[in-house]
């Protein structure tokens, strides 16, 4: 079976390098490593080859959802940003806090970690706030290669931040263990995670703009614009996951998809100049394109790996290695597996790992926290990359993808440090799960 | 013609005959019908949406078998299905309901609880579509199903899931999570509709137990075991010893957790006088290091990477050569469901349930699975129902 079952995987991988070779796009090159191993498995009939376009089309869905809350919430801010929102607000920043760097830093940190946390996802606070973030930045002197580094690291604590971490609630639904005692077990880390992560980027000003020249620089604001014409929209936005919060019985459930589709109207009714809505729609739509059919592309790469069994022999060998080898790997294999699988890989892993965590006696909550702390960094990684690829979109970064990665190397390294500490050290940090109960 | 125009146009072919090829089957899994034969002791089968009528005309609207016995006497619910892809459950309810005679008391039987998960599939895990059991008249043919709901019946997704009535925050997956929607509410999204439904049955009905049997991974520690809150513990633990000490199979009790909520076993037992009872056996196929998954090791649970994990103690259930067939776990659902209403009645004599007709551990594990369903080309075509 091993054998067997290597061999898929082997094929697979060189199907993936063959298309690189070839130049075709990640994209392609994925779908082609999900057709081989598909095939090669059928010789073998896992899957029988009958079924294999069942599997292939079936694998296009794991991340409808997700795509559906990309596209809606990419088109909002493009409205907002369209509208003039956007400079507006990054002006107002600038004027107040241009001289108070350390305050700048923080509120700009914060405003990235709220939409996460509420929602449990990295990408609404790169979709809803990173363009105006990183404008910001930008005047301040943080140059586009630190500033995506620096969206990126912010944008995968906000999703590991309480009170929604997806992928913590995706353990505890496996494991059994209630959702509960992650908000100071989680919150400590990431404010102190994110707050070096801003000052470690920010910290430093490159450039020799001062504040006049900065506004100067900036571009116009559309006559008739103001703070309730930007707030409006954000305030449908998060008036409508706060409703959910606050009055869960009683409001219905609209999804992100509609609450973003009904932000993006408002942010059309209030904006005070025409948006060409249909041109603007379908320009972001194209700009999106690549980041859908990765996530399209990844799902049936899942289907195949799990049809075929190499997703079963990769956890098989992590669930094997021996456990001090095993905290060193985490730095590599929870990172690489988001990579691979996204959130997929909390199950396929974190699960089996986590049982024996507990099995061998470490504190099952703060173990969990300390892996939530690893897998946003592969956000970044190939080849799915979505948050990294975002970071780099709102921050209009141009230049390769691997420099702006490297840059984040030292959050990067801190964060491992702090979140394997936390999963080798959970007994003794127990206490900060009494503290949140 | 230009050149990208006709490469573009062969994508455009080829994608499209690739979607019809792939989604044909997914359409015909959702509407295929499993025949389930009416045994002698069914007397009537109802609808949960007797209890929530909004319920009605929709998937989740499960079929309830009502197998009333000729001396009045204690009420006992099966549910199976819960989660659609732990199908040892589903085996047991048509075993039950094509053979029990109930001759004091009555059982309710819900073969599909999640009526719509068991017509969903899970993108992303491979599963094989369907399963054939061989019988004496040939293969039956069940569907594979899924852990949650179909998003075609209930859809969008909140951002988190908030349980009624306690507000613990919950995966957003959950919300279509029956085993996460206890006790439901009767104007809540559409699985905590079928939860509220049940608990008015059990509290308009009065039913003294209810068992909700499910299948767990070997890695997981809440495997092959009974898991009951307070109030059914020292009936659980009987059972436990009972089966044991009897019929040679081990299955542990694990205490409800008080404080993890939307669970059956914790939630059926706060809000209704039923006691409820969750049965767990172990499913190597969902496992996550296993091999291809197949129909294969779906029902004979043998894996060369589980055998491999077992010898380094990472399992929580003894694991050999020949893995965890499904007649073992179907043995074990029927034995302690049996053992169970026998504890509740030496307990209370005065709504005591007597069933027979229905295989135990052994039987099982001799005769196979097969053996205990009936043909329905053969039956009578009132008796046939399709779920």
């Amino acid at each position: 079976m091993t054998f067997q079952v290597g061999v898929i995987l082997v094929l697979m991988v060189a199907a993936y390098a063959v298309a690189k070779w070839r130049k075709l796009s990640v994209e392609l090159s994925i779908l082609s490593a999900a057709v081989a191993g598909g095939i090669a498995g059928a010789i073998v009939k896992t899957p029988p080859l009958a079924e294999l376009p069942r599997h292939l089309i079936e694998g296009c869905f794991p991340y409808l959802d997700v795509m559906l809350v990309f596209s809606t919430a990419t088109i909002f801010m493009a409205i907002v940003s369209e509208s003039g929102g956007v400079n507006y607000v990054v002006r107002g920043t600038i004027r107040a806090f241009y001289n108070v760097r350390f305050i700048a830093l923080l509120i700009l940190m914060i405003i990235v970690l709220i939409p996460g946390a509420l929602t449990g996802a990295g990408s609404v606070s790169l979709l809803v706030v990173g363009t105006p973030v990183a404008l910001a930045l930008g005047y301040l002197g943080v140059p586009k290669k630190k500033v995506a580094a620096m969206m990126f690291i912010l944008a995968g604590l906000s999703a590991a931040a309480p009170p929604v971490n997806i992928w913590a609630m995706m353990l505890c639904a496996g494991t059994a263990i209630p959702y509960v005692g992650f908000e100071f077990t989680l919150g400590i880390p990431v404010l102190l995670l994110g707050t070096f992560t801003a000052l470690f980027f920010g910290w430093k000003k490159e450039g020799t703009l001062d504040k006049n020249a900065a506004l100067a620089a900036m571009p116009e604001v559309p006559k008739g614009m103001s703070w309730w014409r930007v707030l409006l929209p954000f305030l449908a936005f998060f008036g409508m996951v706060a409703a959910y919060r606050v009055w869960p019985f009683g409001t219905p459930i609209f999804g992100l998809p509609l609450e973003f589709t009904v932000s993006a109207l408002v942010a059309l009714a209030v904006s005070p100049k025409r948006i060409k809505i249909l041109e603007l729609s379908r320009n972001t739509m194209k700009r999106l394109l690549p980041l859908l059919a990765t996530m399209i592309v990844v799902g049936m790469l899942q289907q195949i790996m799990t049809a075929t069994g190499v997703r079963g022999l990769v956890s098989f060998a992590v669930i094997s290695t021996p456990l001090i080898p095993l905290y060193i790997l985490l730095a590599i294999i929870i990172p690489a597996s988001e990579g691979v699988l996204t959130y997929g890989a909390a199950a396929i892993l974190g699960i089996p790992l986590i049982w024996f965590f507990d099995s061998i006696g470490l504190h099952a909550t703060v173990a969990i926290a300390g892996l939530s702390l690893l897998w946003p960094l592969g956000d970044g990684l190939p080849p799915t990359a979505l948050i990294g690829r975002l970071s780099v979109m709102v921050s209009d970064y141009k230049d390769s993808y691997w420099s702006f990665l490297k840059t984040t190397w030292l959050p990067w390294l801190v964060i491992t440090i702090v979140g394997i500490l936390m999963v080798v050290y959970s007994a003794k940090l127990a206490f900060l799960v009494k503290w949140s109960m | 013609m230009s050149r990208e125009w006709t490469i573009k146009s062969a994508l455009i072919a080829i994608a499209a005959v690739l979607m019809i090829l792939g989604g044909a089957p997914l359409y015909k899994h959702r509407h295929y019908e499993v025949p389930v034969v009416a045994g002698p002791g069914v007397t009537s089968v109802i609808k949960l949406s007797e209890f929530v009528p909004s319920l009605k005309g929709s998937m989740a609207d499960a079929d309830v078998f009502v197998l009333e016995g000729k001396e009045p006497g204690g009420k006992v619910l099966v549910m199976a299905n819960t989660h659609a892809n732990e199908p040892a459950g589903l085996l047991t309810a048509v075993i039950m309901i094509e053979n029990a005679v109930v001759e004091k008391g009555t059982l309710m039987v819900i073969p599909e609880f999640n009526a719509s998960a068991g017509r969903n599939t899970r993108p992303g895990d491979g599963y094989p579509l369907y399963y054939d059991i061989p019988t004496e008249w040939g293969a039956k043919r069940f569907r594979m199903g899924n852990r949650d709901t179909s998003p075609l019946d209930q859809w969008p997704d909140p951002d988190v899931y908030i349980h009624y009535p306690d507000k613990q925050l919950l995966s957003f997956i959950d919300v279509r999570n029956t085993n996460r929607t206890w006790p439901g509410r009767p104007n809540g999204p559409l699985m905590e509709k079928v939860t509220f439904a049940a608990m008015e049955m059990m509290r308009k009905d009065r039913l003294n137990i209810a068992i909700d049997m499910h299948g767990a991974e070997t890695m997981f520690p809440v495997t092959n075991c009974i898991v009951a809150p307070q109030k059914s513990a020292k009936i659980a633990t009987l059972v436990s010893m009972t089966v044991k000490a009897m019929e040679g199979f081990d299955n542990h009790v694990e205490p409800s957790p008080p404080n993890f909520h939307g669970l059956s076993h914790r939630e059926i037992g706060d809000f209704s006088d039923t006691l409820p009872f969750l049965l767990e056996a172990p499913i190597p196929f969902l496992d996550q290091p296993t091999g291809p998954k197949t129909v294969k090791l779906l029902l004979d649970g043998k894996d060369p990477f589980l055998l491999s994990l077992s010898k380094k103690k990472k399992l929580f259930v003894p694991y050999d050569e020949n893995g965890w067939p499904i007649e073992k776990r179907v043995g074990q659902h029927c034995s302690v469901a049996l053992e169970i209403i026998r504890q509740y009645s030496k307990k209370n004599p005065d709504t005591a349930i007597r069933i027979s007709g229905i295989p135990r551990y052994a039987d099982l594990v001799k005769n196979g699975v097969g053996r205990y369903f009936h043909d329905p080309a053969k039956a009578e075509k009132k008796s046939v129902y399709y779920e």
